[in-house]
């Protein structure tokens, strides 16, 4: 299962990447998938599949494209 | 008392005089500082009706009882004024040395009253006030003024001045600092401009009267410890606020094209990678554990200083994807002292009006080069556009007619911040219920809506959350005059707020008592707005038609067909003014001011208008 992972601000340099297309060895939820790509699960983080947010049980689907953020508070 | 010196010095420039005076505990425990002393101040002080730009306005400074004291991040300045963009009281803040160095002058406030003959600034030390002739600045920039500021008095006083557009009274003209920026977007810059006041320079040498300076002492180095702990643990300053331009664009947020679109495929090349990619420096505020300035060379080679709001507006709003392009338009407004968000939502309003027909010109939105142009005709009132566009996306929208107003991305007149909530209802009841007009600095709920919330509620939770934010945003932080990011962004308690302050007063304040004050700031405002408004409606609280115009929703994407609707909006809004206690028109009851103690606020208020 191929999903897009995005992700947003100081979570890049945590992550060692900022967008990239993974195979993903089975299928995993969001929160699933934000520990498989090395963000720290205790930062409090903001999740999003295709352009809405997701619950970090929702499971991501082929194709999906998720983004995974630090939560901004708008300056 | 301690905490607060208890003296505001007041200057008028018409006669070139200066007076001390003293004010009361009770005053300051009501009003605390900052915001509150400044919204107290003019409501007393100012006749509803006058003329912003004219002599009788008055440009407040002011300060909290924890300003200029080591903690973090407590060297910001409130500048305050009857705004000549809304009409009504307007106020900003900015970083400045004039934060320590004004309370250890021995006050806690300046009111600068009257209007100079020609050009001056204002050198203040201690007990010492100079009117001195600032011709040699006059028709410069901000870059040079502070320079030759710094040149004549060193690097170690603190600097507030104008550029052009505060001296052509440009509607959004700002006040800067080399210091930290600027402030007061609601055109107190243009206040001070119509005043002749070029600068404001302040030296102290007094000590800031404190109850208790050891424990506060501690207090502070501790707590500017932890604060850039945990900026460091956090990595927020990699990106510093523009990280939020790529989320912002992943979740349909970001103004395209004057808010017409919510995202756009080169966005990316504005993010806060690319910003920290290009980073030559960093810069700060005093007593700064998280400097969020981050410059890089624009397109001239110069040195500009970008943060989220000012790519955002002078980015994305206006189609221009090239940063050192933006960096360029920044560092003008910056130096010309125009409100790098207003400026930015003016070119895209014009932008906007000529492709929809209702205004002439040759600037087409992705034209930077024009766009610079346009900005020094802004801040000099040069030609027909120029001195239009000087007064804001209303009041040009006004003279283009032809509905487009409803695409003036405004409220009450103060062009709104980069975040484009067609489809976020929370965030754009922020926007409406914001005490000045449409600024982001008071409540910011956008990912509460979609991590705690549902996107598409118009739920008194979301209400209840710009409530919560406003008090500590726009009450707490501008009346203690601190910045609001150590805790907002990277999670500093906000427990140790009270906990510095009881410090210095000797009181034994909670949270509690904050709220209490701010919610009395915020009702303090919203006097000063009936009463230059006395015909004031729910109306006024709404953000932009074109928000609710089915036409402008996005055509593609996870918001397809979204805008905002009419009715659930006005229902948010009504939740909003039953939880703060405020009538239908959204002014607050009789019974909410009475406990609040404002009574004869209340009472002046009547006299010209309605209270329920």
């Amino acid at each position: 299962m191929k999903v897009t992972v995005k992700l947003i601000g100081p979570l890049i340099y945590e992550g060692g990447f900022s967008e990239r297309e993974l195979e993903l060895p089975g299928p995993m939820t969001a929160a699933e998938l934000s520990a498989y790509v090395k963000i720290d699960q205790k930062r409090p983080t903001i999740i999003t599949r295709n352009g809405k947010a997701a619950a970090p049980a929702d499971v991501v689907k082929d194709g999906d494209r998720v983004v995974i953020s630090h939560i901004y508070s708008g300056g | 008392m301690k905490g607060w010196t208890g003296y505001i010095l007041r200057v008028n420039l018409t006669d070139k005089t200066w007076k001390k005076e003293s004010f009361t505990e009770e005053f300051a425990q009501k009003w605390v500082g900052g915001r509150g002393f400044a919204a107290k101040i003019l409501f007393d002080e100012l006749k509803p009706g006058i003329d912003p730009l004219g002599p009788e306005n008055k440009l407040v400074v002011a300060l909290g009882p924890i300003a200029g004291i080591p903690a973090p991040n407590t060297g910001k300045v409130v500048v305050a004024a009857k705004s000549p963009l809304t009409g009504f009281y307007g106020d900003g803040n900015l970083g400045s040395r004039v934060s320590d160095q004004l309370r250890k002058a021995g006050y806690d406030a300046l009111i600068v009253e009257g209007k100079a003959d020609k050009p001056v600034y204002l050198n203040i030390e201690d007990d010492k006030v100079e009117f001195l002739d600032a011709a040699e600045m006059w028709g410069k920039g901000t870059y040079h003024s502070n320079e030759w500021i710094y040149a004549k008095y060193g690097k170690n006083v603190g600097v507030l001045n104008i550029g052009q557009a505060g001296e052509n009274k440009v509607l959004y003209a700002v006040i800067r600092s080399l210091e930290g920026r600027a402030g007061g977007r609601p055109g107190i810059g243009a206040v001070m401009g119509s005043k002749m006041l070029k600068a404001i320079v302040v030296k102290g040498t007094k000590q800031i009267p404190q109850h208790d300076a050891d424990l506060m002492r501690k207090l502070g180095v501790e707590g500017l410890k932890k604060a850039r702990e945990l900026d460091q643990k956090s990595g927020w300053s990699k990106q510093s606020t523009d990280a939020v331009l790529g989320w912002c664009n992943e979740v349909n947020g970001l103004p395209v094209q004057n808010m017409r679109h919510t995202s756009h495929p080169e966005a990316y090349k504005l993010d806060g990678e690319h910003l920290n990619d290009a980073r030559i420096a960093t810069y700060g505020c005093p007593s700064c554990t998280m400097h969020c300035g981050i410059t890089i060379h624009d397109k001239e080679g110069r040195e500009s200083e970008l943060d989220y709001e000012n790519i955002g507006m002078l980015g994305p709003n206006i189609n221009v994807f090239d940063l050192k392009q933006v960096g360029s338009l920044n560092y003008l407004c910056d130096d010309y002292g125009l409100d790098t968000i207003s400026a930015g939502a003016v070119l895209g309003f014009y932008g906007d009006a000529i492709e929809r027909g209702a205004a002439k010109g040759d600037f087409k939105f992705g034209d930077a080069e024009k766009g610079k142009t346009l900005l020094w005709d802004i801040a000099t009132r040069k030609g027909e556009a120029g001195n239009l566009l000087a007064d804001g996306a209303l009041r040009a929208a006004k003279v283009y007619g032809n509905n487009s107003a409803d695409y003036a991305m405004q409220v009450k007149g103060l062009e709104m911040a980069a975040y484009n909530c067609k489809s976020i209802p929370g965030q754009a009841l922020a926007f409406g219920v914001a005490a000045i007009g449409g600024h982001h600095r008071e409540a910011w709920i956008i990912t509460f809506e979609l991590k705690h919330s549902k996107r598409e509620s118009y739920g008194p939770e979301k209400a209840a959350k710009v409530i919560e934010l406003q008090r500590i945003r726009g009450g707490l932080f501008e009346m203690l005059v601190a910045c609001r990011f150590p805790w907002v962004e990277v999670g500093y308690e906000l427990e140790n707020y009270p906990k510095f302050f009881n410090a210095v007063t000797g009181l034994d304040w909670t949270l509690e008592n904050f709220w209490t004050a701010a919610d009395r700031a915020y009702s303090m405002i919203k006097l000063h707005y009936l009463r230059e408004f006395p015909e004031v409606t729910r109306k006024d609280d709404y953000p932009p038609a074109v928000w609710f115009d089915k036409s402008n929703a996005d055509t593609e994407g996870p918001q397809k067909g979204v805008v905002l609707e009419y009715d659930k909006y006005d229902s948010l809004l009504q939740h909003y003014y039953d939880q703060r206690g405020y009538d239908k028109r959204g002014i607050p009851t009789m019974e909410t001011l009475k406990k609040l103690g404002l009574e004869a606020e209340a009472a002046a208020a009547s006299k010209t208008a309605k209270l329920n």
